[in-house]
């Protein structure tokens, strides 16, 4: 061989080797620089004492702000408790709803399931500050369609957003009519991608619908429901649109889930010191749920088998 | 018969069913859009009124009275720049995902896969901190940079499948006369996952368009974007109910034109590509 194709060669190989990461190193080097060191820099905040607009820097408080956090904060426990009592009163709802429309649309002819899907989708890719003006536009006391209907059958009006005691349940309804569709879209999917031959099986063997659903649907749709529970209790933590339009968090703190929580402590307040703490406790919980769907979807090669 | 008959009713139970849901559904959008072409005094009657006389007005003096021209340039240019650079860079880190193999791969897609999962308001404080002193606060720059944090991820994950899906004898094949790895990336790759690479980019489109918080907090006058130039609609005084829903229907309308082109991808998209 001439030493000028043997060069060639060497330098192609050498190319073959290493062009994954000429490809790869761009995306993980912008990722590095505005995601994983943003995160540090806001650890480290966490550890200080900072107010943007006063004068003055950094103070180093050691974990002060963590433990001002977790044990003396009563508004963060208040808050605590708006966040759980947001989550436990939406995904489960979204999920069961989800799952009822899924089932429903499945047994109607395919024909139709174009337009049906192309439907649920639009409140999932719809604007969420939108969603959330379509819903105060609902929920005006002196104008809104829900007290129209409300008067309608001779009920009496009420201050959906405006009370303490319904403000949150509001909130809440309006989050279940944009995310149950998602659900259903995924379970309707998960439904679809089933194979058959169980099913037929159990028609053979004389099987009830309700037995067809509970020992042969659940468990062969069981993974999919679980990613679609994982992923819509990830994105409830991050819920912030919905409120800032709706409620802004109140009456009081009667909707302030966490992450409102911390926005307004950073940018109302200006405490960035103790806002980089709040948000690195949402970090973790968010991160500890992630890493259990990541794990899943790992282990049973859901993304593997059908990419 | 009897059979005949139970099954028809079944199906037609099953479908008013699925027109309930529908309802459900639609009645809210519908309700913004019909406010949307009211005047001022229809919109604010009690009972609402369902026969009145359209009207465009809302619609004009949104462009007249307010700086919603500048809120739409805005989107825009923020969704779009946006929307290239992560097209650029996330199919080439997709490729490399898909194509090569290397120690490591899957766990850098999964971890790719999780900065997706961030709570951003996790990232906007250092974020903000770091814009101000770049002085980019109020740029569509500084918008453009921050929306990498999830749409990037996000592309490279569902390109990653589109890319895997082209089977991979094709482009060996082209390989074997030269070693140009980026020719077969260009005029192999690239073209066969063209439709996939569209719906990524559809998606990264719309979710920069609807994005809120980071546009709330790195933005306040020149380069605010559409979600956070109509929320100004509501103010403490009242609320310009004209105004907000002709604001929100038109922020709707791109958001909707591309959902029903890039639908048949969508369910992948919003899995993160658990499901097709």
């Amino acid at each position: 061989m001439e030493l000028g194709q043997r060069v060639w060669l060497f330098f192609c190989l050498l190319k073959r080797k290493y062009m994954w990461l000429f490809f790869l190193a761009p995306t993980v080097a912008v990722l590095i620089s505005i995601v994983i060191f943003p995160l540090v820099f806001s650890l480290s905040l966490s550890f200080h004492d900072w107010n943007i607009i006063r004068a003055g820097g950094w103070s180093w408080t050691g974990i002060g702000n963590y433990r001002t956090i977790l044990f003396q904060d009563s508004y963060f426990r208040s808050s605590f408790k708006v966040t759980l009592l947001y989550l436990a009163g939406t995904v489960p709802l979204q999920f069961g709803l989800g799952l009822v429309v899924a089932l429903i649309l499945h047994r109607i002819t395919k024909k139709i399931i174009g337009f049906l899907r192309t439907a649920l989708i639009i409140p999932t890719t719809m604007t969420p500050v939108v969603v959330g003006m379509i819903w105060r536009l609902m929920y005006n006391p002196d104008l809104g369609m829900l007290n129209y209907f409300l008067t309608l059958f001779r009920f009496p009006p009420v201050n959906w957003t405006g009370m303490p005691g319904t403000a949150l349940p509001s909130v809440m309804m309006a989050d279940i009519w944009e995310w149950t569709p998602f659900m259903a879209l995924i379970l309707l999917a998960g439904l679809q991608s089933l194979p058959q031959e169980p099913f037929e099986a159990g028609l053979v063997d004389g099987a009830s619908p309700w037995q067809t659903f509970r020992y042969i649907t659940l468990p062969l749709l069981s993974p999919v429901m679980l990613v679609a529970l994982l992923i819509r209790l990830m994105d409830s933590f991050k819920t912030f649109d919905l409120i800032f339009v709706l409620t802004q968090g109140g009456p009081g703190m009667s909707t302030e889930i966490l992450n409102y929580y911390t926005y307004r402590y950073g940018f109302k307040f200006f405490h960035l010191g103790y806002a980089s703490a709040l948000s690195w406790l949402l970090l973790v919980v968010v991160t500890i749920i992630s890493i259990i769907l990541i794990r899943i979807l790992h282990s049973r090669g859901i993304y593997a088998e059908r990419a | 018969m009897n059979e005949v008959v139970r099954a028809k009713v079944k199906k037609i139970i099953f479908l008013l069913i699925a027109a309930v849901i529908f309802g459900v559904i639609l009645f809210p959008p519908v309700v913004l859009f019909l406010t949307s072409i009211k005047t001022e005094l229809d919109a604010l009657s009690f009972p609402p009124k369902w026969i009145f006389k359209p009207t465009l007005e809302n619609y004009t003096e949104i462009f007249e009275f307010s700086p919603f021209a500048r809120y739409l340039l805005n989107s825009f240019i923020v969704a779009s720049l946006n929307t290239g650079v992560v097209l650029v860079l996330g199919s080439f880190a997709a490729y490399s995902l898909a194509r090569f193999r290397f120690k490591g791969a899957d766990d850098i897609a999964f971890w790719i896969l999780s900065v997706r999962m961030m709570p951003p308001v996790a990232a906007i404080i250092p974020i903000y901190i770091i814009m101000r002193n770049l002085r980019l606060l109020d740029t569509p720059w500084s918008l453009v940079i921050t929306y990498l944090t999830f749409n990037l991820p996000f592309a490279v994950w569902m390109m990653r499948s589109f890319f895997r899906e082209i089977p991979r004898e094709i482009e060996e094949s082209a390989l074997v006369d030269g070693c140009s790895i980026f020719r077969s990336f260009r005029s192999i790759a690239l073209p066969l996952a063209a439709p996939g690479l569209a719906a990524t980019g559809i998606l990264t489109f719309i979710f920069s368009w609807n994005e809120f918080l980071f546009a709330l907090i790195l933005t306040g006058s020149k380069a605010v974007t559409l979600p956070v130039g109509i929320t100004g609609y509501m103010k403490e005084t009242g609320i310009n109910w004209g105004y907000m829903t002709a604001g929100g229907a038109l922020a709707l309308i791109p958001v909707i034109v591309f959902t029903i082109l890039a639908q048949k991808h969508l369910v992948k998209g919003l899995t993160m590509g658990a499901l097709k």
